[in-house]
């Protein structure tokens, strides 16, 4: 096997390029369980937005409202969320396994009924790479880094936005707040069952751009679970990255890089007829997700999860 | 119902002799959770530079009427005014912005967050949150703490802090704030009685500064020396107003209860362990039913939170650990029962060891446990009263077998308990999250000692519970040690200290760091112990730990 | 996540108004859905009125049709059980799905490579399903019992992880070349076949399915393990302080719904596919989410629960044939549907 070819810019540039969905989505709910909402619909958010973003373009020709469209479809799906979640207090993990269904049954509908006429899929144009000027030069890192589409770009500083947001912000410190200690936080006037419905609707958004950057940034095409458990690999990425955005999205990117690792392996061993059944590798970004997981959760010593993460907020419970 | 006109009659009547407005007056509150009633209208005012005690049992309604003054709740109907001016308390901001400050029971802390975060949560202000900001509100709280001999560091996690420091970090932020009703919440419930004693004077400079004081506490011998005027509420009612020269701890007793009860079990902060309620007993100290030995163990957080425990508790032998809470009791609880793992040291049961067997395990051996949280650890709220009590032995004969469940069986038990324990309620179906406080430590009770025990861990057995409750449990526990059993008694309650045990540990910073007989038994001492001051320390100077030194 | 609702309102119902109170529900969900559906097939271009009649008449016109009904219904059942019974103790399987395959996997493993007497064969290969299904379910317990890994995230990955182990045994060393594209294995011997009722045409394993329904609802309503399932899905701190011990209730909810989803799997390898391919599943694993919710959790729930999902799917089928409407339609009112059911639930609960 050539390792060579495998092994160089192209891998770390796509493997960044694949990472971003999954990346946007696992900071997005880095928000959401600080705040301390556990958001286990996250795959669906993703894929009804993905549809959404697909439709958008592919109607109105132009990427932007694609991804506006997808953005705009995340944060209802977020909303909807903080109806099951934060307004009825519904057990956070059935909200999240039904949303994901209910994504499914519907993306289904709305994509054939709009364009099962066609016979052959649809397409999107694919955005083109904008080599951002001096730093593409830098050796290694430039024509890793810079020489991906205006959405990575776009997507990578939003990203990038959620520490600050969590730590430089009063909203993020009542987030964070609302996550550890709700009844504190509601001792200091802050609406806690508002400060999670803003950060499911940050979630949603995250996801819903997630969403739209696999379709439009990415593939450029839409099919069923298109994602593909990338909203679970984000939701292992939240624990894995101790709930810190940096680390989670630091992950994602990371994860990214052995997705595509695992994509040119399988290319390159010769598809069918490789020694190495490619499933194996098929197989190995969820498994080494898991790995991670294990480690994560179980090397704990401190325990950085928000203490209240996954409990609903009722107010003078405690007397 | 409350209009302006009925607010103002009601203000006038507590206009005082000097004919100005009090501070603060609440009037004919009403205020209820669902089918409770938690306040019925109740009246209360408080006068600029005066400490106003706000008494009554656990349930009485005093800290619900206080989270009405703070703008937790609303209230159903009544009205708030301050010096005179109604006012509508919609949240927090706008007591805060009256001059409404509130150190809650349970600290309202953000653990994670520094003390100075912590301030910066309740303010109103730009979106921003730069790291200027935050030392500034810093170096503010750092000369506010200053100023009034607080003596906190507002950059510190608060998670670090003390327990007796973070409730002055709760009283710094109220300062902060510029609260002219100061309004604290059983402060001394999570004290030594040596922090205690600071407290009060520190208060009373407060007072000195105009500033009215309300202070909630079910703690008699406090509210005689330490207020300026009394309330006693009683059942959600205002039952009197008294001044504390008028009036005695007796008095106040009957007033709290509705009856005459036996001082000892209100707290009448007896210095001396009363005899009355001893039944004869077997000789403590017969065999060893349970030896620990350099237990050591993390908290939650990963932070180590036993330090090396030693202690044994003999047959027929109530051991009682005190301590102010946040030193390892809850570990060591969680230790002993076997829900936590100790990272180094022995646990054995009876000579055998049992360090690293599971809970289920420790219960066959004869272990029985009355857990701390009743709602969190001893009870399935969703289940009724009968199967929470055979939660423990179900699939045991009679109550089943291999693959059956004799739901006769099951119900039978739940009438003789209920019957033996005194649960006064109509059928074993009732859900048990529809009970009182009371009722509910009951069941706990009733299913940990009908068993057949060798030790009894009960953690905080009489929490939150009236006077009518304590008086059981006390009663139930003295009855298992006349039958031998071994008790380890966790306790925050001095007073349940003093009644019950015939040796006391204290626990401070994850060790025992003393221990007492009977006949030593001694509020000062214990006091002191539990502050981390014992005769062995002149070495050691815990108190270089500690940041701070006590005054 | 262990954290405890300790502020959850209590139901203060007795039994049989909580039973009056899931019908309730149910039928005004079943409403709402229907009537949405409605507004779906007007969107997709049809009638309405035409295709509920499609759909009933596709689901139930004949015996055939309704034969073809049971078939979908039984993995929905089998598993829709197991889950119902996980989910009592909170602890969510999502990975059905791939248990179901691995199940599938391990039956037809053996029956590819061991030669027996067919009846014998049969049972051996429905024991190896169960088996199968049930270890790679007792991974995720193991994982959560032993270190707090949580289980939602867990199974699906293996559940990932499972397909693709699926694909390659069906590709290498169970594979039939003459299948071409399709992937699938080698056909099994005949007589590892399920025969079938004579007028039904459903194979035997609807009586397997059966069999489970008063089996589990006595288990979850009589017997100990039950009982501390029960307990344990409402609070797990206080039935671990009773003694119960949760972790290895844990391993057993998750081998329980695994090895069902594993015996749905290879039952419909040896009662329908007669060989090892994808088609042994539409997402019977997932869908069987769906049911065991519907079915609030209770044997017989479930069992209504997995009818009626096969009736939508099946009705659905012909509908889409009948009408030239999507099939999706069905997803997404069984979206819809699970959606206002959920939502419904917790209106009654007051």
């Amino acid at each position: 096997m050539d390792w060579s070819s495998i092994v160089g810019i192209g891998l770390f540039a796509s493997g960044l390029q694949l990472a971003m969905p999954t990346a946007l989505a696992a900071v997005g709910e880095t928000v959401s369980e600080r705040a301390g909402v556990l958001n286990l619909g996250l795959e669906g958010m993703m894929l009804t937005a993905a549809l959404a973003s697909f439709v958008g373009a592919y109607y109105s020709g132009s990427a932007t409202l694609g991804v506006l469209a997808g953005v705009v479809t995340g944060m209802a799906m977020g909303a909807l969320m903080a109806v099951l979640s934060v307004l009825l207090k519904t057990d956070q993990v059935i909200n999240g396994i039904v949303l994901v269904i209910f994504a499914g049954g519907v993306t289904a509908f709305a994509y054939e009924r709009l364009f099962r006429h066609l016979g052959v899929p649809p397409e999107i144009d694919a955005l083109p790479k904008l080599a951002i000027p001096g730093l593409f030069d830098i050796p290694w890192v430039g024509p890793v880094v810079f020489n991906q589409n205006a959405l990575f770009y776009f997507s990578a500083g939003l990203a990038l936005c959620a520490w600050p947001l969590l730590f430089r912000t009063r909203f993020g410190l009542a987030v964070r707040a609302a996550g550890e200690t709700p009844a504190a936080a509601d001792a200091a006037a802050v609406h806690v069952d508002r400060i999670r419905t803003v950060a499911l609707l940050v979630c949603g958004a995250m996801a819903g751009l997630g969403g739209a950057v696999l379709i439009v940034g990415d593939v450029n095409l839409f099919g069923t679970y298109i994602t593909a458990g990338r909203g679970w690999v984000a939701l292992a990425l939240v624990i894995f990255g101790r709930w810190n955005p940096l680390v989670v999205f630091g992950g994602a990117l990371a994860f990214g890089i052995v997705d595509a690792l695992q994509l040119r392996i399988q290319a390159a061993s010769g598809g069918t007829s490789a020694a190495v059944p490619y499933e194996v590798f098929q197989a190995l970004p969820y498994v080494l997700t898991l790995v991670v997981m294990v480690t994560a959760t179980a090397a704990m010593r401190r325990s950085a999860q928000p203490s209240a993460l996954g409990i609903p907020f009722r107010k003078g419970v405690s007397e | 119902m409350t209009g302006i006109a009925s607010a103002q009659g009601a203000v006038a009547s507590s206009v005082s002799r000097t004919g100005t407005y009090p501070a603060v007056a609440m009037s004919r509150i009403v205020k209820r959770f669902g089918a409770v009633t938690a306040v019925d209208g109740v009246d209360f005012d408080v006068r600029a530079g005066e400490i106003h005690g706000l008494l009554g049992e656990n349930g009485a309604g005093k800290t619900t009427l206080m989270n009405i003054l703070f703008g937790l709740h609303q209230p159903d109907s009544g009205t708030i005014s301050f010096g005179g001016e109604p006012a509508r308390l919609r949240d927090p901001h706008d007591a805060v912005a009256r001059g409404v400050g509130m150190v809650h029971q349970h600290f309202m802390l953000v653990p994670t967050l520094t003390v100075a975060e912590n301030v910066l949560l309740g303010e109103r202000g730009g979106v921003a949150l730069t790291r200027r900001t935050v030392s500034s509100m810093t170096e503010q709280l750092r000369a506010c703490s200053e100023r009034y001999g607080l003596d906190v560091d507002p950059a510190t996690p608060v998670w670090r802090l003390s327990v007796g420091e973070q409730q002055r970090a709760e009283i710094l932020r109220a300062l902060y704030r510029e609260a002219k009703v100061l309004v604290l919440d059983e402060p001394t419930a999570s004290l030594t009685p040596f922090e205690a004693e600071q407290l009060l004077p520190r208060l009373r400079a407060m007072a000195a500064e105009s500033t009215a004081v309300v202070f909630i506490t079910h703690h008699l011998d406090e509210v005689i020396t330490h207020t300026d005027r009394i309330t006693v509420l009683r059942g959600g009612r205002h039952v009197a107003t008294l001044q504390p020269g008028e009036t005695s701890t007796r008095e106040l007793a009957r007033l709290m209860v509705g009856r005459d009860v036996s001082t000892t079990a209100v707290g009448i902060g007896v210095a001396t362990p009363s005899e009355s309620r001893r039944a004869t007993r077997i000789a403590p100290g017969g065999s060893k039913m349970l030896e620990v030995e350099g237990l050591e163990a993390r908290g939650p957080k990963g932070d180590v939170a036993l330090h090396g425990v030693d202690m044994s508790v003999g047959a027929g032998e109530i051991v009682a650990i005190a301590g102010v809470e946040g030193n390892g009791q809850a570990e060591l609880e969680e230790v002993l029962i076997g829900l936590r793992r100790a990272t180094a040291g022995s646990v054995v049961l009876e000579g055998r060891a049992i360090t690293t067997l599971g809970t289920a395990q420790r219960l066959s051996a004869g272990i029985g446990v009355i857990p701390s949280d009743r709602y969190r650890r001893g009870l399935v709220r969703a289940l009724s009263i009968a199967d929470n009590l055979v939660l423990d032995r179900i699939g045991e004969p009679p109550y089943g077998g291999a693959l059956t469940i004799s739901r006769r069986a099951i119900r039978t038990n739940a009438r003789e308990q209920m019957e033996r324990f005194s649960i006064s309620v109509a059928r074993p179906e009732q859900l048990a999250g529809m009970l009182s406080g009371g009722n509910a430590q009951r069941i706990v009770i009733a299913r940990a000692l009908s068993r057949d025990l060798r030790l009894l861990i009960a953690a905080q057995p009489s929490r939150g519970l009236d006077v009518g409750a304590m008086e059981f449990v006390w009663g139930q526990l003295d009855a298992a040690r006349a039958k031998g059993v071994g008790i380890l008694l966790l306790s925050t309650d001095l007073e349940e200290v003093f009644a019950l045990a015939d040796r006391c540990l204290v626990m401070y910073r994850g060790r025992v760091v003393a221990s007492f007989g009977r006949s030593e038994l001694e509020r000062e001492r214990i006091g002191l112990a539990m502050g981390g001051v014992t005769h062995d320390d002149a070495a050691h100077d815990d108190d270089d730990e500690r940041r701070g030194s006590p005054r | 996540m262990t954290s405890i609702d300790v502020g959850a309102p209590v139901p203060a119902t007795t039994a049989w108004q909580g039973y009056a109170r899931a019908v309730t529900v149910w039928l005004g969900a079943a409403l709402v859905a229907f009537a949405l559906g409605g507004i779906l097939v007007l969107i997709a271009g049809g009638s309405p009125v035409d295709s509920l009649r499609a759909m009933f008449q596709g689901a139930l016109g004949s015996v055939f049709s309704v034969g073809q009904l049971l078939v979908l219904a039984i993995p929905l059942l089998v598993i829709g059980l197991g889950l119902a019974v996980a989910f009592r103790g909170r602890v969510y399987n999502i990975g059905a799905e791939g248990q179901l395959f691995m199940g599938a996997l391990a039956g037809g493993a053996l029956l590819l490579t061991i030669d027996g007497d067919g009846r014998l064969m049969i049972g051996l290969a429905l024991v190896a399903g169960t088996v199968g299904g049930a270890l790679w379910g007792a991974i995720v317990g193991v994982l959560r019992a032993r270190w707090g890994v949580n289980e939602v995230i867990s199974s699906l990955l293996l559940t990932y992880i499972a397909l693709f182990i699926f694909g390659w045994a069906i590709r290498r060393p169970f594979g039939d070349p003459s299948a071409g594209n399709n992937l699938a294995s080698r056909p099994i011997p005949e007589d590892t076949l399920l025969g079938t009722l004579p007028d039904l045409f459903v194979h035997y394993g609807l009586f397997v399915a059966i069999a489970l329904v008063p089996i589990v609802g006595y288990v979850m309503a009589r017997t100990p393990f039950g009982f501390r399932v029960r307990a344990m899905g409402l609070n797990l701190a206080a039935t671990e302080v009773a003694g119960v011990r949760t972790g290895r209730l844990v391993i057993w909810l998750m081998l329980v719904s695994g090895g069902l989803a594993g015996l749905a799997g290879i039952i419909q390898v040896v009662g329908i596919e007669g060989r090892l391919d994808a088609g042994i599943s539409q997402s019977y694993g997932f869908t069987a989410i769906v049911v065991a919710l519907l079915g609030r959790l209770n044997a017989f729930g479930v069992l209504l629960a997995a009818l009626f999902i096969a009736f939508l799917n099946a009705g659905g089928q012909a509908m889409s044939v009948e009408e030239g409407l999507p099939y999706s339609i069905v997803l997404a009112i069984q979206g819809v549907f699970v959606l206002l059911v959920l939502v419904a639930d917790r209106f009654s609960r007051v």
